[in-house]
């Protein structure tokens, strides 16, 4: 099938494309929860780090995982509480789609929220397991790939850390505060690739390994130089 | 009674000195042949009959620089933690512990201290002296904060005063940040505002011990000192206190380069097997740790025995500690009754410098069990998921953190479900083999050396930025 991106001939990019990463510390906070209730309560509370913590992060962290891994939220519905259907509905949250962790943390407290209200049992009854919130406490660093060319930008995704595609592809909504991610915007922005960037979008993170997204990336910027 | 080895008339060895009790089901262990010595033939039955001695423990290995852990965690994982030391040149770390040999947290020290030192970030490594009243007392302390009942009387109280101040007359706390490890030397915190770098250097707290049900007395004496910290480190979320400082979470790790996790040669891991009478064309189910109730052997071979009904395999109890612990050697004739005269259950009993014994034995096993029914955090774990071996464990401690069930392993809570996961991996391999690349994986983004070296590196980053 042709495409309008594989139309466009490769272009010089207006601006440099500057791969950066982030690392990140792990902050134990003061909030827990035994029950379903408490739950509800930290997680109104909790800081916007634990959230991101627990949705954006939890996902690099383990980014090696096709399948069954979405939030820590979910995960503890599911492993402590024993409540399948809760724990669905909070694993469905694609943090894709929140530029700010005031709405990401509106949903899940909604989900939460309701599931109370339909099974009010549910909510004091004692989990198997202690859920703490933890946050995360980032700092940003440079790598040593600047990609002033199409080529260069392609060898750059080939070459860093999974963490650097996390940090470009997943975590950059809540810099820019568009359902994009600094790849997308860079192709529509100042190489004139849009086609390209809306396919970046499209790619599924949460049924693939952050490899496999790396490899998603490399071979539609890749087919759209072709 | 048939020997336990399987290979048919052997008696079993015994150590020079090593009891009776030791004699029955356990196949005492001969240093191995390591990497560079000469290989030795096949094994025979009379070779084997043979006592053989040990050797002394082996010089340790030199430590790896950073450069030596790029063909594991990626050259771009090795260039953000030069980046992130790149801004941090000239500062300096001091550690603090109690003891400069043995134990997890000079282990530690040994490998970190140089990979820290190698990126710019010279590290120095203090250890506190004190006479034996002074261990005496933290050793009471150490336990009471595990929660064992205590009654914290004023000479043990003066005691700990005393050698710390001791030690912080005579020490000195210049570098930019001092990582205090441990309750032994916490009272060095009173040293933060007589340093050279007065209001700048950074004090931190590095408990590796289980804090979450601690003694009220040692806790009440030990807190006011805690709270001067600028942070405190625990290796678990559970560990934790509520204090009014920042507390962040290192896990504990393991080296992937260390003799007990680095690759062997695949002749070296049959070689181990052959010494041990271990069935290589037979599943290996394995589980090595100290002859401790708390990590449950006899509930081992409980569940090896129940899954056996269904799936052929064999059982490896390999551990320690039953020739130096009174209370080991107990467990260890525990077992023995367990197992009785089954012949596909081999007990070893290893001293503690087989560690390429340990890793060979890991290597070859089909699954990895580690039904603990209490745990620290469980290195054993760590080091088979490593290995990519699936691991069943229970779910306790820091296991946990490390077993994601049915993603990066199976987690347990009794001998029936240990049984059952038994027989499930040994019968879905494919699932089993997943669960193995997941585990190793997770690990790697989590558990190794290096992530802790990334971890250092940040939390002087944030500490030294406010």
């Amino acid at each position: 099938m042709t495409t309008t991106a594989q139309l466009i001939p490769p272009r010089t990019p207006v601006k440099s494309f500057y791969f950066n990463t982030s690392a990140h510390l792990l902050r134990i906070t003061t909030g827990k929860a035994n029950t379903l209730s408490e739950f509800l309560v930290a997680l109104q509370l909790c800081p916007d780090d634990s959230i991101f913590q627990h949705t954006f992060r939890t996902l690099q962290e383990h980014h090696f995982i096709r399948e069954g891994f979405s939030n820590d939220f979910a995960h503890w519905a599911l492993a402590a509480c024993n409540e399948p259907g809760l724990a669905e509905q909070l694993a469905s949250v694609d943090v894709r789609e929140f530029t700010t962790l005031a709405e990401l943390r509106g949903r899940f407290v909604e989900i939460v929220e309701n599931h109370l209200q339909l099974n009010p049992a549910d909510g004091p009854r004692p989990a198997e397991e202690t859920f703490y919130f933890c946050a995360s406490d980032i700092v940003v660093l440079p790598t040593k790939f600047v990609a002033g060319t199409m080529q260069e930008f392609v060898n750059g995704l080939r070459e860093v850390s999974v963490h650097s595609i996390h940090h470009h592809f997943i975590e950059a909504r809540l810099r820019i505060k568009l359902m994009s991610n600094d790849f997308s915007q860079w192709l529509h922005e100042d190489v004139g690739l849009t086609d390209t960037a809306r396919a970046l979008n499209r790619i599924d993170i949460y049924t693939a390994t952050l490899e496999d997204v790396r490899k998603q990336i490399v071979r539609i910027v890749e087919r759209s130089l072709a | 009674m048939p020997d336990v080895a399987g290979s048919g008339a052997e008696e079993s060895m015994k150590l020079p000195g090593a009891t009776d009790t030791q004699s029955a089901h356990i196949l005492p262990v001969e240093r191995i042949e390591r990497e560079g010595a000469p290989q030795r033939g096949p094994e025979t039955p009379e070779r084997r009959a043979t006592p053989r001695s040990w050797e002394t423990p082996p010089a340790p290995v030199p430590a790896p620089h950073l450069e030596d852990y790029q063909s594991i965690i990626g050259g771009a994982d090795i260039d953000e933690l030069r980046f992130l030391a790149r801004d941090l040149r000239g500062k300096t770390i001091k550690m603090v512990n109690s003891t400069a040999v043995g134990g997890g947290v000079a282990e530690m020290l040994n490998r970190l201290v140089p990979l820290l030192g190698g990126l710019e970030v010279v590290t120095h490594w203090d250890v506190i002296t004190g006479g034996n009243d002074f261990f005496e007392v933290t050793k009471a302390f150490h336990n009471a904060l595990h929660g064992a009942p205590y009654e914290l009387r004023p000479s043990a109280r003066e005691i700990f005063l005393s050698y710390n101040e001791q030690n912080r007359q005579r020490m000195q706390f210049t570098e930019d940040l001092i990582v205090i490890h441990d309750p032994q030397p916490a009272a060095l915190i009173a040293s933060r505002n007589s340093n050279e770098k007065e209001g700048t250097a950074r004090w931190v707290w590095r408990c590796h011990i289980d804090l979450s049900n601690p003694n009220p007395q040692v806790w009440g004496l030990l807190r006011p000192f805690i709270e001067q910290f600028d942070a405190a480190i625990f290796s678990s979320q559970s560990f934790a206190r509520q204090l009014p400082i920042p507390q962040y979470l290192f896990y504990p790790c393991i080296d992937p380069l260390s003799e007990k996790n680095k690759d062997l040669d695949e002749s070296f891991v049959q070689k181990v097997c052959d010494e041990f009478g271990v069935d290589r064309s037979r599943p290996i189910v394995t589980q090595v740790s100290r002859f401790d109730r708390l990590k449950d052997p006899v509930g081992v071979v409980q569940a090896f025995k129940l899954a056996r009904k269904y799936v052929d395999c064999q059982l490896v109890l390999a551990g320690g500690g039953a020739s130096d612990d009174p209370e080991g050697a107990v467990v260890l004739q525990e077992v023995k009754e367990a197992v009785g005269d089954d012949p596909d259950v081999i007990i070893l009993d290893l001293p503690p410098w087989c560690a390429l014994e340990i890793n060979a034995l890991q290597r070859a096993s089909t699954i990895v069990v580690q039904k603990s029914i209490r745990e620290g955090f469980g290195l054993t774990v760590t080091e088979a998921l490593w290995k990519g071996k699936p691991t069943i464990a229970g779910a306790v401690g820091g296991i946990p953190n490390q077993i994601i069930h049915k993603l990066t392993g199976m987690l347990v809570h009794s001998v029936e479900g240990c049984a059952y996961q038994i027989r499930y991996l040994l019968t879905h391999s494919e699932f089993a083999a997943q669960l193995g690349r997941n585990g190793r994986e997770h690990v790697k983004e989590n558990f190794l050396i290096t992530t802790n070296v990334r971890r250092w590196l940040l939390l002087l980053h944030l500490l030294l930025r406010k």
